[in-house]
């Protein structure tokens, strides 16, 4: 628990649905074991069908977040379209090894549609090396009881609502069996039609 | 004199890991058959698995040396009983013994995750769950060892049990058949060797009802 | 008659020089010994690697009608829950109760050893061990095992000739008596609800909600608290469970959910 990792408590997972994805966090922040906040953020819209989450420490998060929306409204302003996933993904694992010997300390999760509505999610390190995948990505302290959770519970091309339920009841599960995240649930289900967000009550100890 | 040790260090970690769900009158103990140190597999058929009575069935996951070790002084110790008293021990009076042999070894512990699961008296399904160091605790489900976190999360959600410090009590039983909870166990074996180096190559699964004893296997990945 | 004075002495009677895997059955059992120079090392090393089970809010005070003792449930290791339903309020006799902080292991079986020492004196002396000696027995056990590694950190409640009794006892060889303790990593967090909240005239009632309120804003704001807050009453006929709540249920018990105009939001995705 001496981890910079560690230091605020988060849970991050995001899966893959036919046609969609889901991506949901914790809401607390905590030092070490004191709670200080149940309405925190970590998912962030980078536009309607882009979203990143950044676990890990807190402050970092939030700067790393300011400065991927100043890039992201720059090549808005540029090439007048919005980025593409896989295009963001590059652009954060860039910045993440611009910090290769004083790295933010972040994991972040990516999930977004792609050309066709196609999904993609994918995480990476804390210095940029990405990791795609065809299910789902987690994050966070209770990284090992998500992979637990989602891999039990994980089915492929499932329906938005369908998808809802199996991501938030994994997260729940998970961050059930950790002492530094939960406190609630914030879940985004994102079609490509429509963004549903929704707050999940949890066990608050 | 004894020679100094500059860095002596006694233990290993063999990995594995072991779940126990107990029913109405059943319980099901249940274990990978992999053996590890390191990233080595030393063996891909070793059984965790051991039958201290007639009615208790202890899983153990960590370093196989003191496993062994604490199995030999159980069964030596039930021997004993047995000619003392003429009976089988039961599996609570099992798992007090268990608890109070880890914790003589306080100061020098048996490096061993332990579940112990079987029948109690009147037939029902129980399931003590250990730390290394004895302190344990009688609960409807429990996992140890190296895949445990990412089996407990799941079990949680599926058997949602509840708590049996509740007042006004609720009734804690595992709302499982037999057959639900092999194929419970089957599921997250298999899902605990995806993601978990030191779980793998098969699941040994023993059953205890009241007709008796069975065992039954399902092969896991290998690599 | 002869008095059990094992808990006086000053040197373990548990420790054997040597055991070999089995040892000598017909023996009494004995605590077994790592060969090592350096036993303080070993040991914290050895215990680091088992990890044991820390992170626990527990409380007692002393009131009007007795003694009220609460606890949360909740084992972790490191950031990981191992247990949401531990009971860390254990049972010595009727009249006795003992809470748990610290190694959870340690605090069981000396608890478990505590109650063998006070039934022994209850059949030696025809009465009830007071709840000053079976306090000073328990303390005088781990300051014999001090230095050793052991991590206890225990209130012995109950209700003796002389009426109401409370005392913290810890493995350092600490034994206080007082009215109001509380102990764990969430105790700041109970304090604060407790001393607030605390009169010695107290009803059973007010007295009981007063614990639950402390444990339940313990497990809120502590990471390492949660699972169950029970809460226990000894009065002059001994103790009693008055309730045992899942505090996951008790938050929105204490602040029910008022729906809100906009829960959800439905959001029209501009095409790109």
């Amino acid at each position: 628990m001496s981890s910079i990792f560690e230091y605020n408590g988060s849970a991050l997972v995001a899966m893959v649905g036919k046609n969609c994805f889901a991506i949901a966090s914790d809401r607390r922040l905590g030092v070490q074991l004191q709670t200080i906040a149940t309405d925190f953020q970590r998912i962030f819209k980078i536009h309607h069908k882009l979203f990143i989450a950044l676990s890990g420490l807190a402050t970092d998060a939030q700067t790393l977040y300011q400065r991927l929306v100043f890039r992201h409204k720059l090549y808005q302003l540029r090439e007048e379209r919005d980025m593409k996933p896989e295009t963001f993904a590059s652009l954060v694992s860039a910045l993440l090894y611009e910090k290769r010997f004083g790295p933010y300390f972040c994991q972040p999760v990516i999930a977004g549609l792609g050309d066709e509505d196609k999904p993609f999610i994918c995480t990476m390190d804390a210095i940029g090396a990405k990791e795609l995948a065809k299910d789902f990505v987690v994050a966070g302290t209770a990284s090992e009881s998500l992979y637990g959770a989602c891999e039990s519970m994980f089915k492929p091309d499932m329906e938005p609502e369908e998808l809802f339920e199996t991501i938030s009841q994994a997260l729940l599960a998970s961050v059930d069996r950790d002492c530094l995240s939960g406190w609630g649930g914030h879940v985004y289900v994102v079609t490509p039609t429509e963004v549903k967000e929704r707050i999940l009550k949890g066990r608050m100890d | 004199m004894t020679k100094k040790h500059a860095n002596w260090s006694p233990y290993d970690n063999n990995g594995g890991s072991c779940v126990a769900i107990a029913g109405a009158d059943y319980c099901v103990i249940a274990a990978d058959t992999r053996m590890s140190t390191g990233y080595n597999i030393l063996t891909r058929d070793y059984s965790k698995i051991s039958q201290l009575a007639d009615k208790a069935v202890m899983a153990s996951s960590g370093f196989q040396a003191d496993v062994k070790a604490l199995q030999k002084a159980l069964s030596a110790k039930h021997l004993i009983y047995q000619h003392q008293h003429n009976k089988q021990m039961s599996c609570p009076a099992m798992a007090q013994l268990l608890s109070n042999t880890l914790y003589y070894k306080r100061f020098f512990p048996y490096y061993a995750f332990n579940v112990l699961g079987g029948l109690d008296n009147e037939g029902k399904g129980c399931v003590f769950t250990y730390d290394a160091v004895g302190s344990y605790e009688r609960v409807g489900y429990s996992a140890q060892g190296s895949g445990s976190t990412l089996i407990i999360p799941f079990l949680d959600n599926q058997l949602k049990s509840p708590s049996p410090l509740l007042l006004p009590a609720k009734d804690a039983v595992t709302p499982l058949s037999e057959t639900e909870a092999i194929d419970l166990v089957k599921t997250v074996f298999a899902s605990a060797t995806e993601r978990d180096i030191y779980t793998g190559d098969k699941v040994e699964i023993v059953i205890l009802n009241a007709s008796g004893m069975r065992r039954e296997y399902m092969e896991l990945r290998k690599d | 008659m002869k008095l059990d004075t094992t808990g006086l002495e000053s040197l373990p009677t548990l420790i054997a020089p040597q055991n070999d895997v089995v040892g000598d059955l017909s023996a009494a059992p004995s605590f077994d010994l790592p060969n090592s120079n350096d036993f303080d090392g070993f040991v914290k090393e050895a215990i680091q690697m088992v990890k044991p089970a820390k992170g626990t809010t527990t409380l007692a005070f002393i009131f009007k009608e007795g003694v009220m003792v609460a606890a949360d449930s909740r084992a972790s290791m490191g950031g990981y829950i191992s247990s949401q339903s531990v009971k860390k309020i254990i049972e010595i006799n009727p009249y006795m109760l003992g809470t748990m902080a610290g190694g959870a292991a340690d605090c069981q079986f000396w608890h478990r050893n505590l109650g063998i020492k006070c039934r022994l004196h209850e059949l030696a002396n025809k009465r009830r061990i007071s709840v000053t000696g079976a306090s000073k027995l328990l303390a005088n056990i781990l300051y014999s095992y001090r230095g050793m590694g052991l991590s206890v950190g225990t209130m012995i409640a109950g209700w003796d000739e002389t009426g109401p009794g409370l005392y913290y006892v810890d493995s350092e060889g600490g034994r206080l008596k007082g009215t109001r303790f509380s102990v764990g990593s969430g105790s700041p967090y109970a304090y604060g609800v407790l001393d607030n909240g605390y009169r010695y005239d107290l009803s059973v009632e007010e007295a009981a909600e007063l614990a639950r309120r402390a444990i339940y804003h313990a497990t809120f704001r502590d990471g390492a608290s949660g699972g169950v807050a029970s809460v226990y009453y000894v009065g002059p006929n001994g103790w009693k469970k008055l309730s045992g709540d899942d505090v996951g249920e008790l938050h929105y018990h204490y602040y029910p959910v008022t729906p809100s105009t906009v829960e959800q939001e439905m959001v029209e995705a501009t095409g790109a």
